[in-house]
């Protein structure tokens, strides 16, 4: 079974940098990281990933903007996307869900944990 | 004859009987006297015509036989009779045929008189005829003298007068013994009344004489006694009144004087407090005026008595305009979105008018331009110095700059928990990952410091989210999702958060069972207890308990969270709840806490209306404890929680559980799941928990009636869009119905259809309500 392909979209460098490290060593996935949403959304549209990691905060083209044109897009519509996020008000968490992604991760994550997380909510193995 | 009235009343009497005797003797007297006359008058003519009849007869002869001197031997016969002292015979033809007039200066009259007899000149005189059988023959005239009646009248008078003067004096002696007795007893009264009017005393009285007793006179001094009697009295009474009168009058003067003095002295003060007054008027204006928050007055009518300057400006309004008029309509319409507040049962309102006290914080007063400011109020009862209510205060604020500035904080506090959170994604992910050994192991002191890493950035990472949680709790940002919470349920799901942490400190947890409906956010009530139990975790050494346990009273429940640990210092039992206490240095910060779990608690308890305390545990340790209030009702039988059927699922609220079972039998045969509830707290729970495809929903419910679910399930953006039937009792108004709108919304009143137009209704909904939900996902 090949490897799992991740993008990580996120305008952070060194968030990116921690979170293509800690999928690589713990879970063997292949990690595509992306500095913001256009970039992200180009990146998935010509290499369809399994799976995309989201963060909602970011200028330009935020996470939902992203998620929506993602799933506006045939190819990209079933690519499962989970957000990555620093908001972790209940409030926020429910009506991210209502966007129809399939899970929240919030920031900061525990390394050792993260592909177990990622795993349990996409239902892998 | 008149009496003189100032003569005595002896000689009053005495004269009375004196004169009226002298009147009877002199009355009687006369009529003796006439009496007497009279016979000596009558005597002398009988005696006249006697010897004028003798004489008449023995002239007979002579006169027929013309001799002239043997009638003058006829009438010399007179001469025996010495009263005669005249007399004559004449003819028919009236001469004088014999004359008797021993007398020179008295003769017989020339002329012959009629028959009769006369008086003349102090004698009476006779003419009678001279008859022979039926013939006249002459006339006869005899006169005499009367001198002798005069005489015998003056001896009459004589007698008269001695018996006058001998029954005058017999009268005046009698009169002079006899009067005393009437007189007596009345100078007697007319002595002791000028007695009693000269001596001004009613103690004397008249002495009643025996023979006076029972006639007028008695029955006079009788009464006059009596009256004396009777005055005495009254006079004694008098006396008694005046004495009294006096002293009274005394007392009274006194107490006057008391009085007065008093009042110039209570005068005096109340100038002076009028001056304090007047200076405290000044005050208080001065405050009034130059308070900024807005003061408004009702008195007990609620109409408005005073408002201040500050409120003027606020409300745009001065008091006038707000006269006459519904506080509520001109200022408290609307809330600040534009709905329409009712005025009925605005706490605001009923605190003015009943005078009550109430605080509001989140409100909107409206200006006369529309345009609106959030405020802070609050009322409070007016009362006079007597102690009696005068009406009604609010005071109240513009709060639009704390509003903005609580935004900004908020607002600061969200952004720098986020740029917070940015770098310490990346540090907790290398450290993570480096500490994991995974990229390569480093020497012990150096694994050592990396772990010391990781946990101290785990415990930044929690006090980033505890400092984020407490400040958007107490702003008012987070709403509490209410609905029925299982105390039991909440309690477990805490346990099994914490059961490995447990484990690990090797605390025991033994959690009693409970049996409970609370009304609150089953979340946060969660939160609460994970933070109690997580700390009575921490504190407690090994091999103790930690004991969950929970009592319900009457309107509220009550979680105990009870650890055997070393116990909190009394003076601190309260401190606790404060952001970043500590019991001692070595405290919470040193076990990984953030130091805000106990004021989150605090906040979470406190928007739902309990309380949080701490005390000691027998016999060591520390007791938390919370209320949460109890559900109004308890929760409907299981079986109704538990959708029965399959297929679609239909929520049937219904107050009437009779038909609620017969439209729930009725949708089940249709093929769809129901479940179904009479109370609307149960039914937005349920909501939440199931997730219906459709509800119906009757207004008139116990507990929270329809238009409140229907509120309620909008504010959740999962509950927002279910398909609705408002199966109503009676018809709904186009603006209720606006309200009443949820997804596809019909309304059906249940006089009005079959109940098969109910169940075809039903069936259309379900099938609009999933074809929307496929173009959802086409899209």
């Amino acid at each position: 079974m090949p490897p799992k392909q991740i993008l990580v979209i996120d305008d952070e460098n060194d968030i990116r940098e921690v979170a293509k490290l800690t999928l690589q060593l713990t879970e063997n996935w292949n990690v595509w990281t992306a500095n913001g949403g256009a970039a992200g959304t180009a990146f998935a549209l010509s290499n369809e990933p399994d799976a995309i990691l989201l963060d909602v905060m970011m200028p330009d083209m935020d996470g939902p903007s992203t998620l929506r044109v993602l799933q506006q897009q045939g190819v990209t519509r079933s690519i499962p996307v989970i957000f990555l996020t620093a908001k972790v008000q209940a409030a926020d968490r429910q009506k991210f869900l209502q966007l129809g992604v399939r899970g929240i991760i919030s920031k900061p994550f525990d390394p050792l944990t993260l592909g177990q997380q990622i795993r349990a909510m996409l239902a892998w193995e | 004859m008149t009496i003189r009235l100032t003569h005595s009343i002896r000689g009053k009497l005495t004269g009375i009987i004196m004169v009226t005797s002298g009147t009877a003797v002199l009355l009687a007297c006369a009529g003796f006297i006439a009496s007497g006359l009279l016979n000596f008058r009558t005597r002398l003519i009988a005696d006249l015509s006697t010897f004028s009849h003798v004489i008449g007869f023995d002239s007979i002869h002579a006169l027929q036989s013309g001799d002239r001197q043997m009638e003058r031997e006829v009438l010399n016969a007179l001469r025996a009779k010495q009263s005669i002292i005249a007399a004559g015979v004449y003819n028919l033809r009236g001469e004088a045929i014999a004359r008797y007039e021993p007398h020179r200066e008295i003769t017989i009259p020339s002329t012959v008189l009629a028959d009769g007899v006369y008086d003349r000149g102090g004698h009476v005189e006779l003419f009678t005829p001279i008859l022979l059988g039926q013939r006249r023959l002459g006339t006869m005239y005899v006169a005499a003298d009367a001198r002798d009646r005069n005489a015998r009248l003056r001896q009459y008078f004589q007698i008269a007068g001695g018996i006058l003067l001998l029954s005058l004096l017999t009268a005046f002696v009698l009169a002079a013994r006899l009067q005393g007795r009437i007189s007596e007893p009345i100078v007697e009264l007319a002595r002791v009344a000028a007695l009693v009017s000269k001596d001004k005393s009613f103690t004397v009285r008249v002495r009643q004489p025996l023979v006076n007793e029972g006639d007028e006179i008695g029955n006079l001094i009788t009464g006059f006694n009596n009256m004396l009697a009777e005055l005495e009295q009254r006079d004694r009474e008098l006396v008694r009144y005046q004495t009294e009168l006096e002293t009274t009058v005394a007392q009274r003067t006194a107490e006057l004087t008391a009085a007065n003095e008093e009042l110039l002295v209570a005068k005096n003060s109340a100038e002076k407090a009028a001056a304090v007054n007047a200076q405290l008027a000044r005050e208080s204006a001065l405050i009034l005026n130059s308070a900024t928050d807005g003061i408004f007055g009702v008195d007990l009518q609620g109409e408005p008595t005073f408002l201040n300057p500050a409120g003027v400006r606020m409300l745009g309004r001065t008091l006038d305009e707000l006269r006459g008029a519904s506080i509520h309509k001109l200022i408290h319409h609307s809330d600040a979105a534009g709905n329409p507040m009712p005025e009925e049962g605005c706490p605001m309102g009923e605190a003015l008018r009943r005078g009550d006290p109430y605080a509001g914080a989140n409100d909107t007063f409206w200006r006369p331009d529309a345009s609106t400011f959030p405020v802070e109020y609050s009322a409070t009862t007016m009362f006079h110095e007597a102690g009696n209510k005068a009406g009604a205060v609010l005071l109240f604020r513009d709060i639009t700059e704390r509003r903005a500035i609580e935004r900004l904080k908020s607002e600061f506090v969200s952004t720098v928990s986020h740029e917070l959170r940015t770098p310490l994604t990346s540090i907790r992910g290398a450290l993570g990952l480096l500490s994991s050994g995974l990229l390569g192991t480093v020497a012990e002191k150096g694994q050592r410091m990396l772990e010391i890493a990781v946990t101290n950035t785990d415990r930044l990472v929690r006090l980033i989210n505890d400092i984020l949680d407490l400040e958007r709790i107490e702003s008012g940002k987070v709403e509490l999702t209410r609905g029925t919470v299982d105390a039991q349920s909440v309690m477990d799901q805490a346990r099994e958060g914490l059961q490995s942490m447990a484990d690990q400190a090797r605390v025991r947890i033994v959690a009693e069972p409970m049996s409970a409906s609370l009304w609150g956010d089953s979340d946060r009530i969660i939160q609460m207890l994970t933070n109690l139990l997580g700390n009575a975790i921490k504190f407690s050494p090994r091999d103790t308990t930690v004991t969950l346990s929970g009592i319900a009273g009457a309107t509220e429940f009550t979680f105990c969270v009870a650890d055997e640990g070393r116990g909190i210092p009394d003076e601190k039992l309260d401190s606790i709840f404060q952001r970043f206490s500590q019991v001692d240095a070595s405290d919470s910060r040193n076990r990984g806490g953030s130091g805000l779990g106990l004021a989150i608690c605090q906040s979470i308890v406190t928007a739902h209306g309990g309380r949080i305390w701490a005390e000691k545990n027998k016999p060591i340790g520390t007791r938390f404890q919370f209320t949460i209030p109890l559900a109004v009702r308890p929760a409907v039988e299981p079986q109704a929680v538990t959708p029965t059927g399959a297929g679609p699922s239909v929520l049937i609220v219904e107050d009437d559980t009779d038909l609620a079972r017969v439209m729930a039998t009725a949708l089940q045969r249709r093929g769809l799941q129901t479940f179904q509830t009479a109370s609307g707290k149960e039914a937005i729970r349920l909501c939440h928990q199931h997730e219906p495809a459709l509800i119906v929903l009757d207004l008139g419910l116990s507990d929270l009636d329809g238009f409140g679910v229907v509120d309620s399930l909008r504010q959740s953006p999962a509950s927002s869009n279910v398909a609705l039937l408002v199966y109503s009792a009676i018809d709904v108004g186009s603006a209720d119905q606006s309200r009443l709108r949820l997804g596809r919304t019909e309304f059906l009143t249940k006089s009005r259809c079959s109940f098969g137009d109910f169940e075809e209704l039903v069936v259309r909904l379900l099938e609009a309500a999933e074809t929307t939900k496929d173009s959802e996902h086409a899209a």
